[in-house]
């Protein structure tokens, strides 16, 4: 370790070519190549989706790829689990630091650096002084006694990067560690990462900020749908070119467009606030017959607003209404009342009870509509859901096999026939297509602009970029629990840089 | 699974199991006891164990959520006294009392609903507390002596005579049942406790009223439990701070034995009849068998204990048994696909 220096730099310490994973009908890599070198910060770029998260989880030996090439320090290396990745020197530092919180700094660091057992005995002073040591090396001024759940966020995160150099990582993976931090820490962060690469680590970097890239890699490598687009050095680059990049390809094809002028607002939101979700100051229409989008970041607030307008976190700033009523929205019962419907992003945990009956999951939201009295009605209910998986197209063996029997697509729309069962006036769909087959996206969209026609009005949640734009008639982007743009005829590269927040550099 | 699909349908279902047990202890015990099948031993199964039978039956639902009630024995024990306090003391006609003593159960309940679906407490901690809060402050209306006895005939022969052949109390076990058979499979009510049970958040997610019909499950446990109470001192003619003690576990076990999933959700009332009969007969067989010897002792003087011991296996293997059945079966598909 303390012989690393210099004469690493530029010696290739991973190098990763035409990488594939698929998981299920789902393609998350479909050849991704990548190069790690000694002492480098190499950033790691893409939308949401486009297959980092994977491609760190391969790194680490938590998915095995199903084809291409893994090599570390010029061998190949197969069969990788997180076992074997943490000996062979890959480390991977989260956001949320996976230290155990009541024990202190030695204690978490030794625990990671040697092996436990009931006969093992606590050697305290080595571990004390090994703490020190691998805190001093990367200039971090934390008592190794203190207790980690006294430490704030980037003293943790520091503490992750300790143990990762204790146990000997020359490649440190950082998953957006800046997400939580505030801009005094993050500068902390960044002069832990440059010591780093000083002593000839390969750090891989991801973030979604433009501005921090440009500050601390030296090389970015942009994944696009699963594929790597292409790996620059971040000196010749420019921030519009970087969201070109990131962005690049041709959206207009494939979606279905609006035929009608939209109707009425149906949806008014009025400097909209919750302090609970952090969400501030929105205000936007959404009319019957539109498609309202908002795009954003994951962690914008876009789910967080959903539940807003639902009921789950009611509001505690602002207003809004529905067909120019004021409402006061505080349960998900009261919001469907009012002729609200949400189809929620998570679909199995919220979307679909997997283990009752498609019949039974698509009465559920709209129970009074069915049975008088709340006495349950087979043949009501059966004939209900049968007009359902016809309108539809919902393929199932019957109405009585459980929700979890059924694929990704046709759960999805189990969860939107549950909805429309509730003849909503606004359809919030969160994420709809995600973790759906190519066929069973192209059917949903068609379906949305369907209801769209038919006079609904729809407020569509999703992270696929060219989805939101291709399906929106306007499309709203949020960032850091802001609406901060409204465009009516969107582009992506404008709807990344908004989203990014990189709008006002460049202007 | 096409070629032998009734046999596996035989076996696989939990209540097929429990009949089998069922069946199989009858005879055992037919062949072992002394006047095992008579009419006034079968009347006597059902009238000793109808209190254990009201409590598995309004059990149930609250299970189906996901959650659990470990303080209706406590409080039967509270509504006895309560009983007991309301007809020796205040002199109250014992149906007033009883309608009185079965608000009070409500009541209890009441506090449950309200720390389980009012401040999201988890039911394994809230009716732990009650546990031992309903029995103390029974303990302490009694001073932890005091009981009441002396009641009218007319209200004694509630818990002691027959009604068309078949003991009084178990006519409301019937009924009782039947309601609540009605509730869980035939109302939307019933149907949002199974979804409750899969996933609370998931039922919030749709719109359900996730917080009253928690309530509602609880209120429901400590009104049957006052009712069960009012039963029980009528059989045994006496109100004591003790009633009803150990009883909710009794009836957890035989829901558990019915094959309602612990963890919520699935789960059927006919189970919970089933694994309540089956451990009726188990505990009055017991006393039953006068000519065999365990360890040195006549097996029906040592019936309690022995009954204790075999109610723990029979839920074991009964779980164990539905267990290896869906493996099995899982292992037959997998072979075919």
């Amino acid at each position: 370790m303390e012989n690393m220096g210099r004469a690493f730099v530029l010696k290739t310490l991973l190098k990763l070519t035409e990488i594939r994973k698929s998981f299920g009908a789902v393609k998350a890599l479909k050849g991704v190549s990548f190069e790690l070198r000694a002492g480098e910060v190499h950033a790691l770029l893409g939308e949401n989706g486009a297959g980092k998260s994977t491609l760190i989880k391969v790194m680490t030996g938590a998915h095995r790829p199903d084809g291409g090439i893994m090599e570390l320090g010029g061998e190949e290396v197969s069969g990788l689990t997180p076992v074997r990745a943490q000996e062979l020197g890959i480390a991977c530092i989260y956001q949320q630091p996976a230290l155990f919180p009541d024990l202190s700094v030695m204690e978490n660091i030794g625990l990671r650096l040697e092996k436990v057992g009931i006969f093992h005995r606590v050697k305290w002073a080595m571990w004390r002084r090994k703490a020190e040591e691998l805190l001093g090396q990367i200039g971090a001024e934390i008592s190794p006694e203190a207790e980690v759940r006294s430490l704030s966020m980037p003293e943790q995160q520091l503490v992750e990067i300790a143990c990762a150099l204790g146990s000997g990582a020359r490649i440190v993976i950082m998953d957006e560690p800046t997400a939580s931090l505030t801009q005094k820490e993050q500068h902390l962060l960044f002069q832990v990462v440059r010591n780093l690469r000083a002593k000839g680590v390969g750090v891989v970097y991801i973030s979604h900020r433009l501005e921090e890239i440009f500050a601390l890699a030296d090389r970015v490598t942009v994944l696009r749908d699963g594929e790597s687009v292409g790996t620059n050095a971040v000196d010749g680059l420019n921030e519009a070119q970087m969201i070109r990049l990131m962005v690049g390809r041709d959206v207009e094809t494939i979606y279905p467009t609006a035929e009608e002028e939209p109707g009425e607002v149906v949806l008014e939101v009025k400097n909209l606030a919750c302090a609970e979700s952090g969400l501030e100051g929105m205000s936007f229409q959404v009319r019957a017959g539109e498609v309202f989008g908002l795009a954003g970041l994951v962690g914008a607030g876009r789910t967080e607003l959903a539940r807003v307008l639902f009921g789950i976190t009611p509001a505690d700033g602002g207003s809004f209404s529905l067909n120019g009523k004021t409402v006061e929205i505080r349960s998900p019962r009261e919001a469907i009342s009012h002729g609200i419907a949400y189809v929620p992003e998570d679909r199995r945990r919220h979307g679909v009870v997997l283990e009752m009956a498609v019949a039974e999951n698509i009465t559920m939201a709209s129970h009074r509509r069915w049975f008088k009295a709340g006495i349950l009605r087979g043949g009501v209910e059966t004939e209900a859901a049968q007009s359902f998986v016809e309108a539809l197209g919902i393929k199932l063996s019957s109405p009585a096999a459980p929700g979890g029997s059924l694929s990704g697509g046709n759960q999805q729309k189990v969860s939107v026939a549950r909805w429309l069962a509730t003849q909503p006036k606004l359809l919030i769909l969160d994420e709809p297509t995600q973790g759906v087959d190519v066929g069973a996206k192209g059917e949903i969209h068609r379906l949305v602009r369907e209801l769209a026609k038919e006079g609904l009005a729809v407020l569509m949640i999703s992270s696929d970029l060219p989805e939101i734009i291709g399906m929106s008639d306007r499309v709203g982007v949020m960032r850091e629990g802001r609406l901060v743009e409204i465009f009516d005829n969107a582009h992506a590269e404008q709807v990344m840089a908004a989203a990014l927040g990189s709008g006002e550099v460049a202007r | 699974m096409k070629k032998s699909g009734f046999f596996n349908h035989l076996l696989e279902k939990n209540e097929i199991i429990l009949f089998w047990v069922i069946a199989m202890e009858l005879v055992l015990f037919q062949f072992l006891g002394r006047n095992f099948l008579t009419s006034g031993n079968v009347s006597n199964i059902f009238r000793h164990s109808a209190e254990i039978g009201l409590l598995a039956l309004v059990m149930t639902p609250v299970i189906l959520t996901g959650g659990i009630d470990l303080s209706v024995g406590s409080l039967m024990g509270l509504c006895a006294v309560v009983f007991g306090i309301l007809v020796k003391v205040f002199g109250i006609d014992p149906l007033s009392a009883a309608m009185l003593t079965i608000l009070t159960g409500a009541m209890g309940g009441g506090v449950n609903a309200a720390l389980v679906a009012g401040l999201k407490m988890p039911p394994l901690i809230v009716t732990l507390g009650t546990f031992s809060l309903f029995r103390g402050l029974a303990e302490a209306l009694t001073r932890g002596s005091e009981s009441y006895s002396g009641f009218s005939e007319g209200f004694l022969a509630l818990g002691n005579s027959d009604l068309a052949g078949i003991p009084a109390q178990v006519w409301i076990v019937v009924v009782v049942g039947m309601m609540i058979w009605l509730i869980v499979h035939r109302t939307t009510y019933g149907r949002s406790l199974r979804a409750i049970g899969y996933g609370e958040e998931g039922a919030l997610y749709a719109g359900l009223p996730v917080r009253r019909n928690l309530s509602i499950a609880y209120i429901m446990a400590g009104a049957v439990a006052g009712l069960a109470a009012v039963i029980l001192v009528s059989r045994l003619g006496e109100a004591r701070a003790n009633a009803g003690m150990g009883y909710e576990l009794l009836a957890i076990t035989a829901v558990v034995l019915g094959g309602v999933s612990i963890f919520g959700g699935s789960g059927h009332v006919t189970g919970t009849v089933l694994g309540w009969i089956a451990l009726a007969i188990l505990n009055n067989g017991l006393t039953r068998i006068s000519d065999y010897e365990i360890f040195g002792e006549k097996i029906s003087s040592v019936a309690r204990e022995l009954s204790g011991l075999l109610t723990g296996l029979l839920l074991i293997a009964a779980l164990a048994l539905t267990i290896c059945m869906k493996t099995l079966a899982a292992r037959r598909v997998a072979k075919q696909t």
